[in-house]
Formats: C-alpha cells, sequence, structure tokens
C-alpha cells in the first residue's frame, strides 16, 4: 500500500515529500526510521503508521512531547488517518497523503508567459533599462536652468536608475526568501519596460491638458491611467514572482495600488493647507507642434471667465457662515 | 573782510530771527488748537488696553471728529472687539461712536458727546499755493502732542486720487491729525510716510465733502457705506483706463499695451548681463502706485501688469519650453488677503487666439470673491504664447478689488492689444 507523507512548514509549504511502499512506517529522529526528521523536539521512536488492510492508523510511541492533530487539540494515540490529514510532532508539521488525493487541475500556460519571456531576454532587459536612463537624462536636462554637460548626467541617471531598480530586486528577494523562485532578471524586465509606460503615459498626459481648456474634465479622467497602469505592475510582479490564485493576485495587486496611491493622495491632503492665497491653475506649455486642437477666441475665453464669477461668489457667501 | 563777516553775521541773525518766528507761530497755532486735538485710540475690549492709536481733530461744535479710516479700522471689521476712545490734552478719556468712513481717501469721521458748544478747527477754503508753510499736528508713537513745521508741494502727480505732497515728517501715530497753515485752517489730513521728510496728506476738500454728505444724510450701515465706495472707485478708475489712450509698444518682437495716464508707472529690466543665461529675457512691469486700506493685511484697488518677453539662444525648443512653463508658475497678487476676506482662486485656462491678431496664447484667468463686499473680486489673467518655437511672451495682470463687468471688459481690451510685430 502506497502512503505519501510530506513535511510542510507551519505556512503549509512543502519542503519535503516521502512516497514509501510499505504497510508499516516508522517516524522519528532516529536513523533506523523509514522518515527521519531532523526536529530536535521529536523522539527517536516518535510516531508510527500501520495499514490494517482497510485503514492506515496512526500512533505516537509514548514520544517526550507528544504528537497532536494540527490544531494542538486532539492528542494522537490509536487515530484513522484520512488523507490530507497534518498532525504536529515536536515543532514540526507532517501531512499524509494517499495516492488517490484529488488535485487542482492544470494551470494552462498564461499568454503573459510570452511577454514575460521577451522582457526576460538579456537584449530587451538592456533596452529597456537604457530606455529609462536616456528618459530621465533628458528630463535632467530639462529642468537644469544652466548650461550642462554630459558627465554632470551620469551620476543622477545612475542614481535614479539604481533607485528605480530597488522595487524588482526586492520583490524578487521577497519571492525568494518565500521559497519561490527569485526570477530577478523577469522582475527587471517587466519593471522597467512598466516605467517606460508610465513616461509614456506622461507624455500623453501633457499633450491633454495643453490642447484641453479646463471645461473638460479629461486631465482628472487621465489621472487613472497610471493608477491602472500601476495595478498592472503589482499584478505582474505577482504573477512572476509568487504562486497564488488569480483571485489572490489580484486582491494583492489591488491592494499595493491602494496603498500607493491612496498613501499619496492621503500626504496631499493633509499637507494642504485649509486656505490659499494662491491661484492654482494649470501651466502646462509644450511647443507648437504638440498642438493639435484649434484654439478658441477671446469671446469664447470671457464667456468661460464670466462663469467663475458666479463661482466665487458662492464661494465667498459659503465660508462666511462657518 | 570785515565787510565780509558782518553780511555773514546780518545773515546768520535773519535766519535765526526767521526760525524764531517760526517756532513762535508753531507754539502760538499749537496752544490755540490743543483743546480740539486727540489721540484717537482704539480699545480692545477684552484686556481693556490699547491696541492702535492715532489722531485725530474736531471739525465741528458738537463734536464731530476726524481722523483716518485705517486709524479705526479694525474696529470698523470687529465692532465687537473693540471700542474707540479718545484722548484729550486734559487727559480725559471718554468713547467715541464711528458716523461715517471714506475708505477710497482714507477718512473717517467719530462723534464724542457734548452739552457745550466747543471750539474747533475750521476747514480751509482754499487750497494752499506751492511753497506756502504748514503745520501737521499729531501724537507720534504716542509721545505726546507735537506740531511739525513743513512745506505744501502741490499735488501728487502719479495718484488717482489726490494726495498732497507735504514736505516734513509723518510719523505713525500722527496718522489722522490736521495739517493747518498759518490761519490755522485745515488744508490736508495726515496719512502716510515715504520716509525722509515726505509725507503726504488727504486734501481738505475730501474731508468737506465727507462732512457734508454725513450732514445731509448719515449713512446707516458703514459696511454698505464702504462697498459703494469701493465699487464707486473701481469703476471710476477701470473706466478711465478704458477710456484713455491704449499705445502700442514693442517690446522686442512683441506688440504690448501701454496705457497713457500718469499714475501707472512702469518700470523694466532685463538679463542681458548675465552671459550664460540660456535664454534672453526682458520685462516691463507696470503698476498704480496706490491701494485702498482695508485692515492691516487686506489692501485692495491694486493694478499690476507686466509683460515678459523670451527668445532663446541656442536650445532646443523643448528644453525652451520647459525652462519657459517654470517662468510661467506661481504667479500670485501681492493682495495678501486671508481666509476672512476672500474665497479661494477659481481659475480657468484655454488656448486663445484673438480674431485679427497674430499670436496664439496659453490664458489662465483666476478670481475670488470678497466675503464683506460680495460685488467684488481679486482678478489675476496670465497669458503664454504658444505659437513660436523659439520665442516667448507672457503678459500677465493682476487687478484687486474689482466688479464682473469691469473685469471682464478690461480683460477683454488687454488680451486683444498683445500681438507679435
Amino acid at each position: 500500500m502506497e502512503i505519501i507523507i510530506e513535511e510542510i512548514s507551519r505556512g503549509h509549504k512543502l519542503i519535503c515529500r516521502h512516497k514509501l511502499n510499505k504497510s508499516s512506517i516508522h517516524i522519528g529522529r532516529g536513523y533506523q526510521n523509514d522518515v527521519i526528521l531532523p526536529d530536535p523536539h521529536i523522539s527517536p521512536k516518535h510516531l508510527s503508521l500501520a495499514f490494517n488492510g482497510e485503514h492506515w492508523l496512526i500512533e505516537d510511541k509514548n514520544s517526550l512531547n507528544g504528537s497532536y492533530s494540527e490544531d494542538g487539540k486532539t492528542t494522537i494515540e490509536q487515530h484513522i488517518v484520512n488523507s490530507g490529514d497534518t498532525f504536529s510532532i515536536g515543532k514540526s508539521l507532517i501531512r499524509i497523503i494517499y495516492t488517490d488525493h484529488p488535485i487542482e487541475e492544470t494551470v494552462r500556460l498564461s499568454t503573459f508567459e510570452n511577454l514575460i519571456n521577451i522582457m526576460r531576454h538579456p537584449a530587451v532587459l538592456a533596452f529597456s533599462i537604457l530606455l529609462f536612463a536616456i528618459v530621465s537624462g533628458y528630463i535632467f536636462y530639462l529642468n537644469k536652468p544652466t548650461e550642462t554637460t554630459f558627465t554632470q548626467f551620469l551620476l543622477p541617471v545612475i542614481g535614479v536608475s539604481l533607485m528605480f531598480a530597488t522595487w524588482p530586486t526586492s520583490v524578487a528577494l521577497v519571492s525568494h526568501l518565500t521559497k519561490h523562485e527569485a526570477r530577478v532578471l523577469t522582475q527587471l524586465g517587466m519593471s522597467f519596460a512598466f516605467f517606460n509606460l508610465l513616461w509614456i503615459s506622461d507624455i500623453f498626459n501633457s499633450i491633454i491638458k495643453f490642447n484641453f481648456s479646463s471645461n473638460w474634465p479629461i486631465s482628472d479622467l487621465y489621472a487613472l491611467v497610471p493608477i491602472g497602469l500601476a495595478f498592472c505592475l503589482f499584478w505582474l510582479n505577482g504573477y512572476i514572482g509568487f504562486h497564488m490564485t488569480a483571485r489572490r493576485r489580484i486582491i494583492v495587486a489591488a491592494g499595493m495600488t491602494l496603498l500607493f496611491f491612496g498613501g499619496n493622495y492621503l500626504v496631499k491632503i493633509t499637507n494642504k493647507p485649509e486656505f490659499s492665497a494662491r491661484p492654482h491653475y494649470d501651466t502646462t506649455i509644450m511647443t507648437p507642434e504638440f498642438m493639435f486642437l484649434p484654439s478658441s477666441n477671446v469671446d469664447k475665453f470671457i464667456l468661460d471667465s464670466e462663469k467663475l464669477f458666479t463661482k466665487a461668489q458662492k464661494e465667498a457667501a459659503k465660508k462666511k457662515g462657518k | 573782510m570785515k565787510g565780509f563777516i558782518t553780511l555773514i553775521l546780518v545773515l546768520i541773525s535773519s535766519l535765526f530771527s526767521s526760525l524764531s518766528f517760526s517756532l513762535e507761530q508753531a507754539e502760538e497755532i499749537f496752544k490755540q488748537l490743543a483743546p480740539s486735538l486727540y489721540q484717537i485710540r482704539l480699545i480692545d475690549k477684552s484686556s481693556g488696553e490699547k491696541s492702535s492709536i492715532g489722531s485725530g481733530f474736531q471739525i465741528s461744535s458738537d463734536g464731530i471728529i476726524a481722523t483716518n479710516y485705517h486709524v479705526i479700522s479694525a474696529f470698523a471689521r470687529h465692532p465687537k472687539k473693540y471700542r474707540i476712545e479718545y484722548l484729550d490734552y486734559q487727559g480725559n478719556k471718554e468713547e467715541l461712536t464711528l458716523q461715517s468712513v471714506d475708505v477710497i481717501n482714507d477718512l473717517a469721521l467719530v462723534k464724542r458727546i457734548t452739552d457745550v458748544e466747543m471750539p474747533f478747527f475750521k476747514l480751509a477754503e482754499k487750497v494752499p499755493i506751492k511753497g506756502q508753510e504748514l503745520f501737521s499736528l499729531g501724537n507720534p508713537h504716542d509721545l505726546g502732542m507735537i506740531v511739525v513745521p513743513g512745506t505744501y508741494n502741490g499735488l501728487k502727480k502719479e495718484s488717482f486720487n489726490d494726495r498732497i505732497h507735504f514736505t516734513g515728517s509723518v510719523n505713525s501715530g500722527m496718522s489722522g491729525g490736521p495739517v493747518v497753515n498759518v490761519e490755522s485752517e485745515v488744508v490736508g489730513v495726515n496719512v502716510a510716510t515715504s520716509g525722509n521728510q515726505i509725507g503726504f496728506l488727504v486734501p481738505h476738500d475730501k474731508l468737506v465733502h465727507l462732512y457734508q454728505s454725513f450732514l445731509l444724510a448719515p449713512p446707516t450701515n458703514i459696511e454698505q457705506q464702504m462697498s459703494e465706495q469701493l465699487s464707486q472707485n473701481q469703476y471710476k478708475l477701470i473706466n478711465t483706463l478704458l477710456n484713455s489712450q491704449w499705445k502700442s509698444k514693442v517690446l522686442e518682437n512683441a506688440i504690448i499695451p501701454a496705457i497713457d495716464v500718469p499714475f501707472i508707472r512702469c518700470w523694466g529690466d532685463s538679463n542681458t548681463d548675465k552671459s550664460d543665461a540660456l535664454f534672453f529675457a526682458t520685462v516691463a512691469s507696470c503698476s498704480l502706485d496706490e491701494n485702498t486700506y482695508l485692515s492691516s493685511n487686506f489692501f485692495t484697488g491694486t493694478i499690476e501688469m507686466e509683460f515678459r518677453y523670451m527668445q532663446a539662444k541656442g536650445l532646443s525648443a523643448n528644453k525652451f519650453y520647459h525652462l519657459y512653463e517654470q517662468q510661467i508658475q506661481g504667479a500670485a497678487p501681492n493682495n495678501k488677503a486671508a481666509k476672512e476676506d476672500v474665497s479661494e482662486y477659481q481659475c480657468h485656462h484655454d488656448t486663445v487666439m484673438p480674431t485679427n491678431q497674430t499670436i496664439t496664447n496659453k490664458s489662465i484667468f483666476c478670481t475670488r470673491g470678497y466675503k464683506k463686499f460680495p460685488q467684488l473680486f481679486d482678478i489675476l489673467y496670465l497669458s503664454a504664447s504658444i505659437d513660436k518655437k523659439k520665442q516667448a511672451l507672457v503678459s500677465h495682470f493682476t487687478i484687486s478689488g474689482i466688479e464682473q463687468s469691469t473685469a471682464l471688459a478690461f480683460t477683454r481690451k488687454f488680451m486683444e492689444s498683445i500681438a507679435w510685430k
């Protein structure tokens, strides 16, 4: 009669699996056992399993610390084992499974797998990081109000790239620590591809802000784009680094997005003064070739401005009452 | 040689005698007028201590006292927090009631209770002549009543609302005190100083006007009265501007308006001295040199205009626009109003190409409302040209304490007078 004995961690991660074809099995710290466990809290002869023709029976061999069901409540003396039962001995956990134990359905390889493999390719990875570095260097150049030389960019660009690389590497580190495959290159490739997408979405945002007047709430709606991108990135980070159910992955990614943007928003509203004497207006301007929509005329502008007076008057009347 | 020394001695002695004459005159004037001079003080009701001081003078036998609006402005805004009190030359203190204000000319009338006919200052009937000797009276820095001799130097040319230029020191605490001629008639009221020996006075005709309209119909509500005065003044000011000639002025490759009125003064600057600058920039800014005092941190009635022309020097268009964008951030009016005075700004932006003009701008218009005077607003307009790759023109103005219709009329005229050459 075949039986499988799994050593598992407290988080139910598989440590080691033994498949035995015997009707009597001994478990303990001693070398004479069929399954040898190194946990010092386990007795040399701790536990035995025996098949009686119908059931597997588990029996504690008068061990020092005893054997318990997983919840620690029931002491094991002479006990019928069901497939999938978990027992606590010493500080270790073992799970007993029969060969006919049901298994989950095979997971189909996702189409992302292809994309992920492309991103991991050293040439693509190098291109992503280089593109990121070039864009951040260009932004650094644009912001510098004085003459600049190439060497001045080098340090900040490397700094920024390393800073952004900490995210994928820490995700990889966490998956390594939780006994998953680290897949550092894949995480790096995917993250940098998304950082570059965020640059592109920034450019689109500027074009929209530049072209549309404040009559269109489109730039407010556009704020959803980086949030969506961040969600996708977190989802993919999870997909690459950890085995979990699809639902759980969505929850984790949504949670991360909420933490990141919600936290940012919280900081913003906390720092917002109660009253601002300065006007807040949009200053986005771009070179003439980015102007795609026709301009308004003065009449239209005056008409739009007129509406502000009613708004300002209402605002002034509102806070008077306090 | 002897003759020369005698001449000098004669000159010196004559100088002394004229000086002593002037001093005697001042002393005489002071003695005669002292009973009608007061220190005006605002008393914080809860602590019972004075929170601000100024001067005032009686202008009628039944106890009407004239002073500056800014001396009693805190009371006008928070009548529950303060009371107004006078301190006369004999050290008597009594409460005063606020009767009428002229917020534009910074004047106020307060009244003391009296059963008897009292001596008072006569208001002059004619304007002094340039160089005429005047005497300013008041209580500077709570040091006691003093008299300061000085000279009348005509009206200040650059002011929209008349102010007398008085050569003599007017110090804080003397605000609201009278300035008299040798006949002891009031020709002006101390109002401001501009440093060494330059003082400004409100001409007496403003006080005459305020007093006469008070006699005709005393205001029922001071806030209402202020509101009407502010509306009237902004209407007069903006219409004067709109009806004046708007000359086209060249600022490098751009055409900007120059309003031909003496009370708007312009200044200029450029960065041609900075050889390492990445773009050439020149700026012309014009402003009204006066404002209306509402409270210690709330001024209104100001106008500022600024034009900035920029041209890239061997710089990519992208970088030029990036630096250009930084130039148009953070514009704010210098009216430091607070939460209790105004709402927050409401803003609008659009790209605008005026018909018949060769310029496309990104234009921004912001406005905020006044809480006490619901028909008044502060406005801010800023436009940045977006049709040239390596040249840019920023045109900007702010006006405080303006009504909607005048604000929009001014904005329209301003927008239509900006163009490329």
